[in-house]
């Protein structure tokens, strides 16, 4: 943090040093951009600056400047018809669009943000050439400039393009989400037609109330718990499985190791969303796996040691709360364990050999070798994969989307009243919220949240592993 | 004894890749089934027959337009693997090989990024898009596809990690410029990473399903990708006629999908485990 603070205390005495002691060019170039280029006879860098001034100013008055002045109230004037003299026709007066002004208010801030900084690093720049030419040292023509991006300069010419998708796809969304969750947004109040305006850590206080009407407080609870049950089995369950998958494939004694590899992997291969549909089919209420159930009597045998209500034909595999939470654990087994087994491959093959042999030699048993070497060192280097794995499974959508999507219908009225499910995690009741409600407030602020819980685990995971570091145990 | 375990042994891992067949052999049987709907009494079809196919692939109607979907998401795949592979090359070069004021924060800024639900953004891009008349085309799903892909660039620096400096600082001093040493030294040396990222890029597209969902929302079918296509053959009006069919397509888009998924698993299994042996 200090270094932070030194450096920005550092660009501003530039800037002030400049101003001062800068010539008349420099003095000049706080008005037009250019010119202390044009007075180090850089002309076409003084004209592709002097250029994007004139741009940047242009976009701060036309765009951004009617944006940010409506960024307060996010828009006044509700949509509505207005009967026009002229034309003799009823017509649609002139609307504020609040998600429009909070989006381009956003993007229009962030532009004048940058516009001030370059304005200001354009100062030093100047200032640096002026110490340049006072020194009689060579000064860069456009061509060196320009073939700099190429050496010195690469990694802007590498960077420039994917930071410019990541903050247009990633950043900027983010932050205008960021802000919804501040925000009266939802089925209510959808522009164009209403407004929407901020209302401070309401949303907040709703995710944590419970009432007879709003049960946002109930659901989150009952989904958080869910989603971190999900999270904790579905990364340790494909985790153990796929060791020890790898470990029966793998062993000396195995014959044909590359036949069940390619077995395993190829049901992996198949998109999951046909085989995850599949499944859902294969496992319905009215699906093959039931009429085979009732035939071998597995039904009737459930039914009597209680594990499915009398009144029901069939299993609910994927329509009753428990029963689906189990197999969407037990099928996502079915898709992770080959991953793993993989990954595990790759790695129990790097195994220092002479570990083990000096095991053996030292007495140890098969069991024991397993869980002083080969454990230690799986957790060893898939440990940053681990934690990365437990944050995806908080956030995996696919699985529990295609099973339960259209099939599993909550009858909990509680849930039902924040559009929640059992089987939801937190972020397909996201997705849920704002595809088929609209509600996008509390969608953003469970993203909000999502987020906390991901970070805050990550920071937590990864400061414990590199306090046990082992770094040197298997070099 | 040894005998025995070695036949136990073999008994057990058949038992296991028969469950982890099952829905393949599911998939592939029902796939080549007379009967249009789901057959719930049976594991194997009645009558069997090619028929789905030809349906499939020669007798489109509103419901099932597979060869259009087919050539939709072979398009965008295209283009936003071109795109995603360059990006994520570029940017994992840059934070591997380079060292510059800005690398260390940069890096850490993607990390918190990767934290946020990736569709939570998602709103607002659609609304970004909508601003300039880019939801419901094929131009505004590449965007989405391949915009933020810099953000999966680890794997590929995990690689380029691993290619020796010295060799690098021999072609500077050669006099080589920085681009020449990533396009004529680096790059050819890392066919590998480059494979990876090619075909998991290019995938993408292919296993994709909510982001395309949200963005060719029209209901227009003829505009839809694969995944969303075969998705809406199993509504419930549509289920009983369709299911064969829905069979039919995923075992035709599962065959090349399989071929790339096997080539890249090698590339896969190197990157990850070879990135974090080096911290």
């Amino acid at each position: 943090m200090k270094n932070i603070g030194r450096k920005i205390a550092k660009f501003f005495s530039d800037i002030g040093n400049a101003v001062v002691k800068g010539d008349i060019f420099v003095k000049l170039s706080l008005l037009i951009m250019g010119a202390g280029y044009f007075g180090r006879k850089q002309y076409i860098k003084g004209i592709i600056t002097t250029i994007f001034q004139a741009a940047a100013a242009l976009f701060t008055v036309i765009v951004a400047i009617p944006y940010i002045s409506k960024f307060s109230t996010l828009g006044t004037v509700e949509r509505e018809m207005v009967f026009n003299i002229d034309t003799m026709k009823n017509e649609v007066n002139n609307y504020d669009h609040s998600f429009k002004i909070l989006l381009f208010g956003m993007i229009g801030i962030i532009a004048i943000v940058v516009f001030v900084f370059l304005y200001l690093w354009n100062i030093i720049k100047v200032r640096e050439l002026q110490i340049l030419s006072q020194r009689g040292k060579h000064i860069n023509s456009f061509r060196e400039d320009v073939r700099a991006l190429l050496n010195q300069k690469f990694h802007i010419t590498l960077l420039f393009f994917p930071f410019l998708g990541i903050t247009l796809f990633t950043i900027i969304p983010l932050l205008v989400m960021i802000m919804v969750a501040f925000t009266n947004y939802d089925q209510n109040h959808m522009p164009p037609s209403s407004l929407f305006t901020w209302v401070g850590f309401n949303n907040f206080k709703q995710l944590f109330t419970s009432t007879i009407s709003v049960t946002f407080g109930y659901s989150f609870t009952k989904i958080l718990i869910w989603t971190l049950i999900w999270a904790f089995f579905a990364t340790f369950t494909t985790y153990i499985g796929g060791i020890l998958l790898a470990m029966l494939i793998n062993d000396k004694k195995t014959k044909a190791k590359k036949l069940w590899r390619t077995l395993f992997i190829i049901a992996i291969a198949v998109p999951q969303f046909v085989t995850l549909l599949l499944v859902r089919n294969f496992f319905a209420d009215l699906g093959i796996v039931n009429t085979i159930c009732s035939k071998i009597g597995l039904t009737d045998f459930l039914k009597t040691i209680g594990l499915v209500k009398d009144s029901l034909t069939y299993i609910p595999f994927l329509s009753d709360p428990n029963w689906a939470k189990v197999m969407i654990i037990l099928i996502n087994m079915w898709i992770g364990i080959p991953y793993l087994m993989l990954i595990a491959t790759g790695v129990l093959m790097n195994i220092p050999a002479d570990l083990k042999e000096s095991a053996k030699i030292d007495g140890a048993n098969g069991i024991q070798i397993f869980f002083k070497i080969t454990m230690p060192y799986m957790l060893f280097v898939t440990g940053p994969y681990l934690v990365t794995s437990f944050v995806a499974n908080i956030n995996n959508f696919n699985v529990i989307y295609l099973l339960t999507q259209d099939v599993f219908v909550t009858h909990n009225q509680y849930l039902a009243n924040s559009n929640a499910k059992e089987t939801d995690l937190l972020v397909t009741w996201l997705y849920r919220l704002t595809q088929e409600y609209y509600n996008y407030k509390m969608a953003s602020v469970i993203g909000i949240v999502v987020f906390i819980i991901c970070a805050t685990f990550t920071l937590f995971a990864f400061n414990s592993m590199i306090k046990g570091d082992k770094e040197e145990e298997f070099q | 004894m040894n005998k025995l375990n070695s036949i136990i042994r073999h008994a057990f891992l058949t038992f296991l890749a028969i469950i982890w067949l099952i829905p393949i052999i599911w998939l592939v049987c029902t796939s080549l089934s007379g009967y249009p709907g789901i057959n719930i009494s049976k594991f194997f079809p009645d009558t069997w027959t090619l028929n789905n196919y030809k349906l499939l692939l020669w007798d489109v109607d509103t419901v099932s337009q597979f060869p259009r979907w087919f050539m939709n998401t072979l398009t965008i795949a295209i283009f936003s693997c071109m795109i995603s592979s360059s990006f994520v090359l570029m940017v994992s070069y840059a934070m591997s090989c380079m060292r510059f004021n800005m690398r260390k924060p940069l890096m850490n800024l993607m990390v918190i990024l990767n934290l946020f639900p990736g569709f939570l953004s998602m709103i607002a891009v659609y609304f970004i898009l909508k601003s300039f008349n880019l939801t419901n085309s094929h131009i505004g799903l590449i965007l989405i596809y391949s915009g933020s892909s810099g953000l999966g660039y680890l794997v590929a620096k995990g690689f380029f990690d691993t290619v020796p400096v010295p060799l690098r600082e021999a072609a500077k001093l050669e006099g080589a410029s920085e681009a020449k040493v990533f396009l004529k030294i680096v790059l050819p040396l890392s066919r590998p990473i480059i494979v990876y990222t090619v075909i998991s890029s290019f995938l993408a597209p292919w296993m994709d399903f909510i982001f395309a969902k949200i963005i060719l929302n029209s209901g227009i079918s003829s505009d839809w990708t694969v995944s969303i296509g075969l998705y809406s053959m199993l509504e419930k009006t549509l289920i009983n006629s369709y299911f064969a069919r829905f069979c039919a397509g995923g075992v035709l888009i599962s065959i090349p999908i399989s071929i790339l998924f096997i080539i890249m698993q090698k590339f896969y299994v190197e990157g990850i485990t070879g990135g974090s042996v080096k911290g």
